[in-house]
């Protein structure tokens, strides 16, 4: 009897110890290999080469789960290269996938409570998902489809009505610029409005630009009152009416400046009193890295603009990754007691069999650090105003070891009243801090 | 025992259940164009021809047309000027202009004045044929038919959402306007409105 019984769990070990490795194999794999496609596609962009960080991205076939990654990824690359309709094709199909990876998979659910969270589709964060109609936007706005830039913008707030506890300042704002594109002033006000109010919320200081948008246009729309408390707390001296900005041409541009921190794992190793297994918890955290610039300037001929920063994204990414912790957590504890289960329910028939699996749960233990990395750390903006016609436009940046000239946009036509937008981004930067 | 080994098993199970992939492929179906295909909710092509075809029956039907004829004694020219697309979507805006023109072509009811883009094309034509074309071919500049008529209008949407559901409210408003003194001799609405339920689950 104790043969036989013996004999079964050979033959159960022969067919489970290979499943196991393999599926050890199969994770460990898959990590290493996206991780090391990351680091190639950012020293590719750290050297200013998005081209061949594109090329690198498409010749890995992204696994299903890292799919809207992927995508994200690739639109940012084509808009660094200036294909900015093909990024938005991009993003389109990433928006659909968003869409349908709300919804929730038991399947992957149970691989989440029972590997790891890496498991599950990526579903892009909330504050990716705004940034996605944001970058939309800003790519028609250099189309120059400013009816389409309005589409973005419409959807951009309707998922920030859905998602109330989260308010992106440069959303806000960027969606007033676009309003403004479409001569909408009554809407751009509103827009302007909640940046305002979402700086504050923020504790970010008000950008020089929305200060004279809300002065321009609570005068221009008879708000007196309102004008007037903007007037007192803004104490500015001078800005533009709006009869002046319908006689000038606008050039507003944006750099975006560094590269988002990337996520990596916080490992704590710990063994069992009780039963000796081997335990570990994996969270995953954001890195600290500095930019390298920190100031442009836009000029056209005689005039010069400089730079302000409008917004930190890194802030929103930790945010996210704090809001979401809890339920990081509690997933974590959930598969440590289900592995722990596992492997002491074995123990008793097969000690070898046990001692692999607690292995494999041990090593399929990891922290999901997947994350939209090809996002900017920072934004800066600039408005030049100047009389309507053809200029040659020129945009610098302040830093060490930087050219003078960065970028040139020559023989620029700006209509009377129109305001052109110019992007530009510098992916530059270096990590000051790898440990939580 | 059997009963510890099993539920091992099913434990195990339960841990390698995340792995599994699901094998895809594609496959094509064709459909009739004029079939009824709602996926996502959003604006599509049925919803574009029936408007197009519901809104060219009420322009036609109404009275401006027989006072036109009453007083010129001839069809009314009229032209598609710019229908905004103010909606939540990308809707292809030139594909739903195409449905009206096409409506109002084959309607019969009106004469049809080309764009402006397809006119600067056809002037480039003209042009090449006064130098390159016979004399008893070539068309002459200056004989095209002016519009009475310009029909100019939008496209708005209106959303409601709760969990997973959420009304989608269309609306498309179509002016047709007098070029000549700028009255508008018809307004035109036609509402849409659709219920999208975004299941909770997949695969």
């Amino acid at each position: 009897m104790r043969l036989r019984r013996l004999k079964n769990v050979n033959s159960t070990a022969r067919y489970v110890l290979p499943f196991i490795l393999g599926i050890i194999v199969l994770t460990q794999s898959a990590c290493v290999s996206v991780s090391l496609e990351r680091s190639e596609v950012e020293s590719y962009l750290l050297r200013q080469q998005p081209e061949q960080a594109l090329t690198t991205l498409e010749s890995h076939k992204p696994e299903d789960r890292n799919k809207s990654i992927y995508l994200l990824d690739k639109a940012m690359l084509l808009r660094m290269q200036g294909r900015f309709e093909d990024s938005n094709s991009a993003f389109e199909e990433a928006k659909t996938l968003t869409q349908t990876l709300d919804a929730i998979s038991l399947r992957e659910q149970a691989a989440a409570v029972s590997i790891n969270d890496s498991q599950r589709s990526y579903l892009p964060r909330i504050f990716e998902q705004v940034l996605v109609h944001c970058f939309q936007a800003i790519n028609y706005l250099q189309l120059q489809q400013y009816g389409e830039a309005r589409v973005e913008i419409l959807q951009l707030n309707e998922l920030l009505k859905q998602e109330d506890d989260i308010e992106i300042p440069f959303a806000r704002y960027l969606s007033g610029l676009v309003f403004e594109s479409n001569r909408e002033l009554d809407n751009a006000l509103i827009s302007y409005r909640k940046a305002y109010q979402a700086y504050g919320s923020n504790n970010s200081a008000i950008p020089l630009m929305l200060k004279e948008d809300l002065l321009r246009l609570t005068d221009y729309l008879g708000l007196n009152d309102e004008h007037k408390d903007f007037l007192a707390e803004f104490a500015l001296k001078a800005w533009p009416n709006q009869q002046e900005v319908n006689q000038q041409a606008h050039a507003i541009a944006i750099v975006f400046n560094g590269l988002m921190p990337r996520k990596h794992s916080l490992e704590i190793a710990v063994q069992s009193l009780t039963d000796d297994q081997l335990h570990r918890i994996s969270t995953p955290f954001y890195e600290h890295r500095a930019v390298t610039i920190h100031r442009a300037e836009l000029s056209a001929e005689s005039s010069s603009a400089s730079s302000e920063l409008i917004a930190e994204l890194d802030n929103h990414a930790r945010a996210a990754l704090e809001n979401e912790m809890p339920a990081i957590i509690a997933r974590t504890i959930a598969r440590v007691s289900i592995k722990n289960a596992v492997v002491d329910k074995t123990h008793d028939n097969s000690p070898l069999l046990s001692l692999a699996l607690n292995i494999a749960t041990f090593l399929t233990e990891q922290a999901d650090i997947r994350a939209w990395n090809t996002l900017p750390q920072q934004i800066l903006i600039m408005r030049l105003n100047l009389p309507a016609g053809s200029h040659d436009l020129k945009l610098s940046l302040s830093g060490s070891n930087l050219p003078g000239t960065i970028q040139s946009w020559q023989g620029v036509d700006i209509n009377k009243g129109e305001s052109r937008l110019f992007s530009y981004h510098w992916p530059d930067s270096y990590v000051t801090q790898q440990s939580n | 025992m059997t009963n510890r080994w099993s539920s091992s098993l099913t434990l195990i199970a339960v841990l390698s259940g995340g792995i599994i992939l699901n094998g895809c492929s594609t496959s094509v179906k064709r459909l009739d164009a004029g079939e009824v295909t709602d996926l996502s909710g959003e604006w599509n092509d049925t919803d574009s021809r029936l408007v197009s075809e519901e809104m060219i029956r009420d322009v036609l039907d109404r009275p401006w047309i027989d006072r036109f004829i009453e007083d010129k004694g001839n069809r009314p020219a009229v032209i598609v000027g710019e229908v905004r697309n103010l909606s939540h979507e990308h809707i292809n805006v030139s594909a739903f202009i195409n449905d009206i023109e096409r409506e109002l072509i084959n309607s019969g009811g009106v004469d049809f004045v080309a764009s402006k883009t397809e006119r600067g094309e056809i002037r480039t034509e003209r042009k090449d044929q006064e130098l390159n074309a016979s004399s008893n071919t070539a068309k002459q500049m200056g004989q095209e038919l002016g519009a009475d008529f310009m029909l100019k209008g939008s496209i708005n949407t209106i959303l409601d959402s709760e969990g997973d559901e959420q009304v989608r409210f269309y609306q498309v408003d179509l002016n047709l306007i007098s070029l000549r003194d700028n009255r508008k001799v018809w307004a035109g609405q036609k509402k849409i409105k659709k219920l999208v339920d975004k299941s909770a689950f997949r695969l």
